[in-house]
């Protein structure tokens, strides 16, 4: 099949998908009222409630959602075969992913700007919230794990990559300075930093840096310095940890704020170039890269994932549906809509932007890249330098060098996990404040409350194998979603409303992210009782296992409590009086 | 052959709109959290000052009433805000906002 048709194949889903199922909910069902005042004007306090236009709102929404999930997820799904993947991708957004990000906008919008704890407080029970905030904590650590083992130990590794990320870090704070110190035009300053940051990716390149890395790194093959851990992993991995806790204790407009912008930047050329070039391109999929490889998801010589249902289900998260994207809507956007007209356009739109973003990594993985280097690259447990590599493949059919592609690729990726990684650490510090500081008042401390979320997260990057990790952070991603999609559904059956559009997906991600948390636990403790693995992986494999039984126990408790709240009978309709 | 002036201008008018939901999205996707930041930054302090002005509001004496009466005319503007911030309810869930 050609590239370009399965781009049209995508676009003809976001047609049906939008224009007739979503408009249609949305008009027979939700009924949204341009009229009603919203909790943006309701609650104007100019900081968290304020009304933004719709398509400020839809650029906010998007870049809030769209990480690194749409990316890594569809590059290690095809190894069940690119079909099932193209599949869950289109029809997962079509019928679950809009549904819950337009869903919880409009519970929030109609609930007076209420985030998900204080929901499932009233609609469920009282346990119901502390379940959803420890549940939130977990999954946000399974996050750290998973794109901290992507970042430093697949792609900073790469000798050609370090120096354009700290650049880009370093240009980014200048960002900060020239934007709030010196104040100048915005424009200006995007223009030198992006130019700069470019620069400073190709530098990187230069044999003698590349050299200089490879020092760093310990030579061409790292040595070991730990369980299975080689230096230049634990070295750059404790990197990505020190910028995270610059990230989360610095001033958000010194570092976080300017970095991402500029981020930001660099991400949505890659996007734009790599499109226009796999347009140009317009290549097929090769013949040798399988629709559909094996149930158990072996291709080749790669070792088998998994039974196909339920683990492509959440190994695909972000570009189909995604937990995450709930609590930015409730949260965030919900609270900054001007008109109830505007949420489908807003919620729903940014998610089929989403999964067209998913659709291009898929391509990525098998028209950019090619059966032989995918497996020879996922084998090494390079598995964002496949993305990298699809770039840099599109890059060059508009003149852009593969040696200038590929690290540019690399640094891509690394800054849209970290613009998620401050974040992830930032709750985290909260969280735990809030539930220990009681008991341990020292937590309440910003640096001690930040370095034990960073000790967390090493003892998860340090231990394990990445792909459990992954599915299980898809695991937990998708059970947050079901769980969004459990409120959504408890909210419209407490109005009277039909609730089966919302109910019979969560039924679905609720089985298949249960059955995928589990079966990732019965492999994890499996390989254990085997044994012969090394120490930081049998430390990983107990912990990825416990953390899976307790999400899994978490969820069926919240579900029970939920159940019983479905049972409640609904509100009554108000009546006018007299 | 020249087209149609009230068609081109109506071209003209989808253009414009076009561009402007392109820009207005480019800003959503850029400098508008920033914006927010700003916003938050300077609602922090405000607030801040506000409680030490017109503690008295909530029941604490910090400043002398006589200066707090003289500063009434400028703090009013932002005591309907400070009101509302201060008496929502707030969730764990909302002290860290989800954006990137």
């Amino acid at each position: 099949m050609n590239a370009i048709t399965v781009l049209i194949i995508s676009l003809i889903g976001i047609g049906v998908g939008y224009f007739l199922y979503a408009k249609t909910i949305d008009r027979s069902i939700i009924r949204p009222d341009g009229s009603k005042i919203t909790p943006a004007k309701m609650f104007m306090d100019g900081v968290d409630f304020t009304p933004a236009n719709r398509n400020v709102l839809f650029g906010y929404q998007f870049k809030s959602v769209a990480a690194l999930g749409p990316i890594v997820g569809p590059i290690v799904a095809v190894r069940w075969g690119w079909l099932p993947a193209l599949l869950w991708i289109i029809l997962g957004t079509m019928f679950i992913g809009w549904v819950q990000d337009y869903g919880s906008i409009m519970v929030g919008v109609r609930e007076e700007g209420q985030t998900f704890g204080a929901l499932s407080f009233r609609l469920i029970s009282r346990r119901a919230r502390t379940i959803l905030l420890l549940f939130i904590y977990a999954y946000l650590l399974l996050l750290m794990a998973a794109f901290g083992k992507i970042v430093g130990f697949d792609l900073m590794t790469n000798p050609a990559v370090p120096l354009g990320v700290l650049l880009v870090m370093a240009l980014g704070m200048a960002a900060g300075h020239m934007t709030y110190k010196l104040k100048m035009d915005i424009l200006v300053t995007t223009g030198i930093i992006v130019v700069l940051s470019f620069v400073g990716i190709w530098l990187g390149t230069l044999g003698t840096v590349k050299s200089l890395f490879v020092a760093i790194n310990g030579g061409a093959t790292s040595p070991i310095l730990f369980g299975s851990v080689t230096w230049a992993q634990f070295l750059w991995s404790l990197v990505v940890l020190v910028l995270c806790y610059l990230g989360a204790t610095l001033p958000i407009w010194r570092w976080a704020q300017p970095i991402n912008y500029v981020a930001f930047w660099i991400v949505f050329l890659g996007i734009v170039g790599g499109t226009i070039g796999l347009v140009l391109w317009h290549p097929s999929i090769p013949a040798d890269f399988p629709a559909l490889s094996s149930i158990d998801g072996k291709l080749g010589d790669l070792s088998a994932l998994g039974p196909l249902w339920p683990l492509l289900f959440v190994t695909i998260a972000c570009g189909a549906i995604s937990g995450w994207h709930s609590l930015v809507s409730s949260s965030g956007t919900s609270r900054q809509l001007e008109l109830e007209t505007d949420a489908l356009y807003v919620g729903g739109g940014s998610m089929f932007l989403e999964m067209f973003l998913a659709v291009l990594s898929l391509l990525c993985a098998t028209v950019g890249v090619g059966y032989d280097k995918y497996v020879a690259l996922v084998g090494k447990g390079a598995n964002a330098g496949v993305f990298a590599n699809g770039l840099a493949t599109f890059l060059s059919q508009i003149g852009v060098p593969v040696s200038f592609g590929l690290p540019y690729g690399a640094v891509f990726l690394t800054l849209m996990a970290l613009t998620i990684m401050y974040l992830c650490v930032r709750f985290m510090r909260v969280a735990s404040a809030e539930f220990l500081g009681d008991a341990i008042p020292v937590i309440r401390n910003t640096v001690v409350g930040t370095i034990v979320a960073l000790a967390l997260s090493a003892i998860m990057i340090w231990t394990g194998f990445w792909s459990y990790v992954w599915i299980l952070f898809g695991g937990s991603n998708q059970l947050m979603a079901s769980l969004a999609l459990l409120i959504v559904s408890l909210w419209l059956k407490s109005k009277g409303k039909n609730y089966l559009w919302a109910f019979l997906p969560f039924i679905f991600m609720f089985i298949t992210s249960i059955a995928a948390l589990l079966t990732t636990a019965y492999q994890v403790i499996g390989a254990n009782l085997k044994g012969g693995l090394p120490i930081d992986k049998v430390v990983g494999n107990w912990i990825a296992g416990g953390l899976a039984i307790f999400l899994s126990l978490a969820a069926l408790v919240l579900a029970w409590d939920a159940i019983r709240a479905l049972a409640r009978p609904a509100e009554a309709p108000k009546t006018a009086q007299a | 052959m020249l087209a149609d002036p009230p068609r081109l201008s109506k071209w003209c008018e989808t253009l414009r709109k076009c561009g402007r939901a392109l820009r207005d999205i480019f800003y959503g996707m850029t400098t508008y959290e920033m914006v927010r930041d700003l916003r938050k930054e300077r609602a922090r302090l405000e607030h801040l000052f506000v409680l030490i002005t017109m503690g008295d509001l909530l029941g604490i004496p910090i400043l002398p009433p006589y200066y707090s009466l003289r500063l009434l005319p400028y703090v009013v503007p932002c005591i309907e805000g400070w009101r509302c911030c201060l008496l929502r309810e707030r969730d764990l869930t909302d002290l860290t906002d989800f954006e990137t």
